[in-house]
């Protein structure tokens, strides 16, 4: 078997990947960075105009997980037999350099403060038997401030556009004013309102909401971040999500890392690597390296390294640490074991107004992240005593460039025709006069959600799936029907000719075969109790301190928010931490 | 840029053939010459101080050595970047410090003249593709330094580049004698000029940086029919830097101060970040150019890169007259109106305004724009065609490391769409350069070759 | 460099090959790849119907929709290349997804037969020849009943493909042999392969003006 050396080996070459592999080099590190994908890059692939092909793009997956090779299984019990998720759909893991961050939206938060210390807040305010039988709410165990440098410094990096409420404790603009203080504006203004954001702007506010512009790392002018590289502006032409933008105006790995990474000469980027597992010592507290097979050659390769840095997606980082050994597996029976526990997902559900006929929504203009939203009913930003649920949800439109297969798809709505004459009047009516409002919201994590090995399915390389075993539980359905049902006013102000709530229904069944969001988390959640988490507050394993894991993996709950910004966050506390502490004496950065 | 350069010698040979073969006869005495100068010794051991290697091997970038003799993705200097001419393929050198493969063998004598006067240690003439008319003005320190990094400072490389492809009897250099005397200067008369009165140091600096070591003129001053430089300095005359002849697709525009079709409107810090970073607020680099900024100009200090715009602001427009250029509003106007009536409009919508925009004025300095920009307004189409065709990238830079690509349009615009479109950036913002037929077009397209995106950096 | 496919060569390929590529497209659509006669003419009538003509905007049959599909059939989509294809395959919940072992060229072989069949059986004909009630009968029953067309294909499954391959050949680019002079986006009012709305993003209400184009250069 070949064998490399390195100082850090860092797994995945999306956000967390290339986000510890720039903060390592700069920390005079010699760092490989192994992605199973293909190398990718806007010059090529991201060329204007073909990479402006739908059909090509989010419809035949051209930057999503090749399934061929490996999946996972999904069940919705712990009774039934988990079966192979054989076909893209609920939700759509990245592959290739830039992973999921070259073809996310761009919608980019930091995290609200109450929602990191949830279990805290929610019983500081209503008591522990507010919390459901069955839910596992925990703390993250890093306060907003930890993070505020964090935020900042990602958003610089991203070239995020917005505006800002609060700098410094002194409110500036008309940001959100749930927001928490800022210690800088947004790098960028602003993208502009699309007519439909507009629209939902004003009703909101004449419903008595707060509406805000959402945080978009879709840049709104050129821009040039600390690290030099370059963004163009958004030109609105809506192939963000599932795509790589040819207009260098969304934010990726490829765009505002890798220019500067690629040059570094102690940068060494390998790709079509699968990362079988991490190699441990026999004490087994201890990484000495991966194993990666080289999809070329069709051989093993290991890499020796000092310290490991999981990188994938955040189920593949679950995966990793399930085949390697690190952490005790989650045994739900016994609500024992955290690698695997604290598997979560969000709600999305999707409402439409329709406008009069002379109104055209011009749904196809659009961008990934921008937008208007409201949090009056995100986080602990409202009153849950009367409801009895945890958790909350932002609402907005967001108006991410409607691409006309995704159009038909959608049709004319519920109770519209699904083919023929009638599917066709009421799709083009739909396509050119309505407007989408989402509930994008939290999922809590329960002890019967969680992540193990399949004992069937294997992959490619004979390695056990992940098996996910996931269900909607009753808490979030009243959560997110509660939150649309506020969505109500705003509709009536809109003008609207007729619209339709969407809504989880009571009781309602997890479906795989309907696309609602890749904003899969946790697994491998950070915290400060070893026996609830697998990673400690800087993401550092507990039990295998030379390795961290860095992703959504680590959020104990899905929050409210899309989980990009908290991602990236997270990935550079952790790399200030190993670089101001950890390098100088390596070992836990916090005792166990 | 390499290749660029050296389509010129394409023409220049078959003219140097012509008025060499009645004196054939002379051929054995010129060779006793040459073999007088193979077997002179090896001079004096160079010292390798490291700041002497540092001297150098700034001079080697100011004077593009990478671009012709690096391999992108091979050790640098090892040569072997191959010159398509229609009578076979030649490739460049080796001049890494390797005995047997390289220059290492070369004296600081041999080394100086083959710069200077384009003279091989075995005593054969160079292709003119080599700039030694322009480097015939180096000062000797600079010779001197260039000698020391390329002795000390150079990894040697033991690889002999791929033979040439031309046969005898058009692979005979002693022709090539006859040019060099007639068109390249003797190294002390373009010393000399290196030092004329100039008004100030920064400008004397700047003039010798573009006219000795930069060879701007290689690409950027007009050829006579027998393809020497028209002027070698601005000493020469108003057609120095006044915009050379079109190479490998490419026509350089002229670097004076014409408002519309050269540099008048561009301020000094424009040219110094165009130089340095290869986008400005009036237009980026394409074509040979971003060959040139990537391996050379970017490296240069900024009071080298101030130097060289100031002396390039010194020259007067050689067009006449000179209308200044104005924004006129009409096309953004129609255009953000759904107008698309104007002749290739409606292409330039569809395919174009993405990245230059409604209103031409583009997203500098990441998409450049079209309104006012000098090559769109230039005479001659030929770098216009050649990017429709070729598409281009902008260079990653040390301070500018993000490269951005312009695709090439050849699968989705025909022959008559590319004539539209281009007539219609020429015309409209303001610009006023005369349109563009559909046999011009279908003229000026490229036989082979890929688009530009192949070869560079992924970004 | 791992950049295979066929965007990749597009890019990177030189003028000569593009030229030969765009000269070697035929002017007309090409004979099937994959169809037989009956398979196509059964897709004809189909998708005809789950697409019709009518005063919304042209139908299956004009925008070259069969024609689409049969040209995915000889993709690495049409071969099941991009689903996870690995045994055992166990039957379950629908909500768990798609469980069969075939991929959607198989779908179309084993699905066409058994839909013809069961046409037979019930209405003496083959789908394509039966009239326009019974061809909405058969597909109603096809997406709401539990019926196994040829023993194999559950008739949803079937349905559903043949549906949503459908909606992609009127909507896709033009380039991929459905969606003929852009009839299904001029239909729609989607402007294509422009891909830039810098200078309309703030007209608020009025429809988009111009045209669609198509990332081949075709306008309309």
């Amino acid at each position: 078997m070949n064998t490399i050396n390195a100082d850090a080996v860092v797994v995945g070459a999306g956000w967390a990947g290339s986000i510890l592999a720039k903060e390592l080099t700069e920390a005079g590190l010699k760092v490989v960075m192994l992605e199973r994908g293909p190398d990718r890059a806007t010059a090529v692939e991201g060329a204007y105009p073909e990479s402006i092909d739908e059909l090509r793009g989010a419809v035949r997956h051209r930057l999503f997980q090749d399934l061929s090779r490996t999946t996972v299984t999904i069940r919705n019990k712990i009774d039934q037999t988990a079966l192979p998720y054989r076909q893209l759909a609920a939700f759509l893991p990245g592959e290739g350099v830039g992973g999921a961050g070259l073809h996310w939206s761009g919608v980019h938060f930091r995290a609200a403060p109450d929602d990191l210390a949830l279990r805290s807040n929610v019983i500081a305010r209503y008591g522990s038997k507010f919390i459901p039988e069955g839910m596992n709410l925990q703390d993250y165990g890093v306060t907003y401030e930890d993070l505020e440098p964090f935020f900042d410094k990602a958003e610089k990096v991203f070239g995020t556009s917005g505006e800002a409420y609060r700098v410094n404790g002194k409110i500036v603009g008309n940001g959100n004013m749930f927001s928490p203080s800022r210690s800088d504006h947004f790098p960028l203004p602003a993208l502009k309102d699309v007519y439909t954001a507009s629209l939902f702007r004003k009703a909101a506010t004449d419903a008595g909401y707060h509406p805000y512009s959402l945080p978009a790392a879709n840049a709104s002018r050129q821009y040039t971040n600390p690290y030099g590289a370059q963004m163009g502006p958004c030109n609105f032409c809506g192939y963000c999500s599932g795509y790589d933008c040819y207009m260098y105006s969304k934010a990726s790995p490829n765009v505002n890392i890798l220019p500067v990474l690629r040059k570094d000469p102690n940068f060494t980027l390998i790709t079509r690597a699968h990362v079988m597992r991490v190699d441990l010592d026999s004490t087994k507290t201890r990484a000495t390296g991966v194993t990666y097979f080289d999809l070329d050659s069709n051989k093993e390769v290991a890499i020796t390294a000092d310290l490991i840095v999981l990188g994938a997606f955040q189920f593949h980082n679950v995966h990793l640490m399930l085949l390697s050994g690190i952490g005790k597996p989650y045994d739900a029976k016994k609500n024992e074991g955290v690698v695997g526990r604290n598997f979560v997902y969000q709600t999305i559900t999707t409402s439409r107004a329709w406008l009069p006929e002379n109104h055209f929504t011009n749904q196809f203009i659009g961008t990934g992240g921008g937008g208007v939203a409201i949090d009056d009913f995100n986080s602990l930003n409202f009153d849950h005593g009367p409801h009895g649920f945890v958790g909350g949800s932002p609402v907005w439109v967001n108006q991410a460039g409607v691409k006309p297969i995704a159009a038909s798809t959608i049709g004319g709505g519920k109770d519209a025709p699904r083919w023929g004459a009638g599917y066709k009047k009421a799709l083009v009516e739909t396509y050119r006069h309505a407007l989408a409002i989402d509930a994008h919201g939290s999922n809590m994590a329960y002890r019967d959600v969680f992540l193990d090995l399949d004992p069937t399915w294997k992959n490619t390389y004979g390695q056990p799936l992940l098996r996910m075993t996931f269900n909607w539980h009753d808490n979030d359905i009243r959560m997110n029907r509660y939150v649309v049902s506020k969505i109500e006013p705003i509709m009536k102000e809109l003008g609207a000719t007729k619209y339709q709530l969407g809504m989880l229904e009571p009781g309602q069944t997890f479906d795989t075969r309907l696309y609602q969001t890749t904003h899969l988390g946790g697994g491998a959640v950070m915290g400060d109790d070893p026996n609830t988490s697998a990673i400690n507050r800087y993401l550092q394993s507990w039990d295998v301190p030379n390795v961290f894991v860095i992703g959504s993996n680590a959020f104990p709950q899905g929050m409210g928010y899309n989980p990009t910004g908290m991602v990236a966050a997270l990935a550079y506390w952790s790399a200030h931490h190993i670089r101001t502490t950890y390098l100088k004496a390596p070992g836990p950065l916090v005792p166990v | 840029m390499s290749r660029v350069r050296f389509a010129l010698c394409s023409r220049i040979l078959p003219v140097i053939m012509l008025t060499a073969v009645p004196t054939a006869l002379c051929c054995a005495g010129l060779s006793a010459i040459a073999a007088a100068f193979a077997a002179d010794p090896t001079g004096r051991p160079a010292n390798s101080d490291p700041d002497l290697i540092r001297q150098g091997e700034y001079m080697a970038r100011a004077a593009d050595c990478a671009a012709c003799h690096s391999v992108r993705g091979q050790p640098p200097y090892s040569g072997g970047v191959p010159f398509d001419l229609p009578m076979g393929r030649i490739y460049s050198p080796n001049i890494t410090p390797d005995p047997d493969h390289g220059i290492g063998h070369d004296s600081e004598e041999q080394f100086a003249r083959a710069i200077r006067e384009g003279v091989r240690h075995d005593g054969a003439s160079m292709y003119p593709a080599m700039p030694f008319p322009s480097y015939a003005r180096l000062t000797d320190a600079d010779v001197h330094a260039l000698f020391v990094y390329f002795r000390y400072g150079v990894k040697p490389l033991a690889t002999t580049p791929p033979a040439s492809t031309i046969i005898w009897p058009l692979s005979m250099r002693w022709p090539l004698i006859f040019w060099r005397g007639m068109f390249a200067p003797a190294p002390q008369v373009a010393l000399k000029t290196t030092r004329r009165t100039f008004p100030d140091t920064t400008i004397a600096r700047g003039a010798y940086l573009v006219e000795g070591p930069g060879h701007c003129g290689a690409c950027h001053t007009p050829r006579a029919l027998t393809l020497q430089e028209k002027a070698l300095t601005a000493a020469d005359g108003p057609l120095y830097l006044s915009g050379g002849g079109a190479v490998d697709g490419w026509h350089p525009p002229s670097l004076r101060q014409e408002n519309r079709t050269g540099l008048g409107r561009w301020s000094e810090d424009d040219i110094v970040a165009f130089l340095r970073e290869a986008g400005a607020p009036l237009g980026s680099a394409f074509g040979g150019m971003a060959d040139a900024v990537e391996h050379g100009t970017q490296y240069l200090t900024d009071n080298d890169l101030h130097a060289i715009a100031r002396y390039l602001r010194s020259l007067q427009p050689t067009r006449m007259p000179d209308p200044a250029w104005r924004y006129d509003p009409a096309t953004e106007t129609a255009l953000r109106q759904g107008d698309v009536t104007a002749r290739g409009a409606r292409v330039y919508v569809d395919h174009c305004a993405a990245c230059h925009r409604d209103d031409g004025r583009g997203y500098p300095t990441v998409f450049p724009p079209l309104a006012g920009n000098p090559v769109v307004m230039d005479d001659r189409p030929d770098s216009l065609v050649a990017i429709l065709f070729k598409g281009a990238v902008l260079p990653a830079t040390r301070t500018a490391p993000s490269s951005f690509v312009m695709p090439s349009f050849v699968r989705s615009l025909s022959p008559q769409q590319m004539a539209d479109v281009l007539s219609f950036i020429r015309s409209a913002w303001g610009n006023d350069a005369p349109p563009v037929d559909v046999e011009t077009v279908r003229k000026l397209t490229p036989t082979g070759g890929a688009p530009a995106i192949r070869e560079m950096p992924l970004n | 460099m791992a950049l295979a496919g066929t965007t990749a060569f597009w890019t990177t390929a030189a003028f000569a090959d593009w030229h030969r590529a765009l000269a070697a497209e035929p002017a007309t659509p090409a004979a099937p790849r994959y169809f037989t006669a009956e398979e196509w003419r059964f897709l004809d009538a189909a998708c005809e119907q789950l697409f019709p003509e009518d005063e919304t905007g042209p139908g299956a049959r004009t925008l070259g929709i069969v024609t689409f599909i049969d040209q995915q059939m000889d993709t690495p989509y049409g071969r099941g290349g991009l689903w996870f294809m690995s045994g055992p395959f166990e039957q379950g919940p629908a909500n768990l997804g798609y469980q069969l072992p075939y991929a959607p060229r198989e779908i179309y072989r084993l699905g066409i037969a058994g839909a013809d069949r069961y046409c037979r059986d019930h209405y003496g004909h083959a789908f394509a020849d039966l009239d326009h009630a019974s061809q909405i009968a058969v597909l109603t029953a096809f997406e709401k009943q539990p019926i196994l067309l040829g023993g194999t294909i559950p008739s949803g499954t079937f349905f559903e493909q043949v549906r949503t391959n459908t909606m992609e050949g009127a909507f896709s680019d033009p380039i991929h042999g459905g969606n003929r002079h852009l009839g299904g986006w001029v239909m729609l009012g989607f402007p294509g392969a422009r891909a830039d709305f810098m200078d309309w993003v703030d007209h608020y209400g009025p429809a988009y003006p111009l045209g669609s184009v198509s990332i081949s250069g075709e306008t309309v």
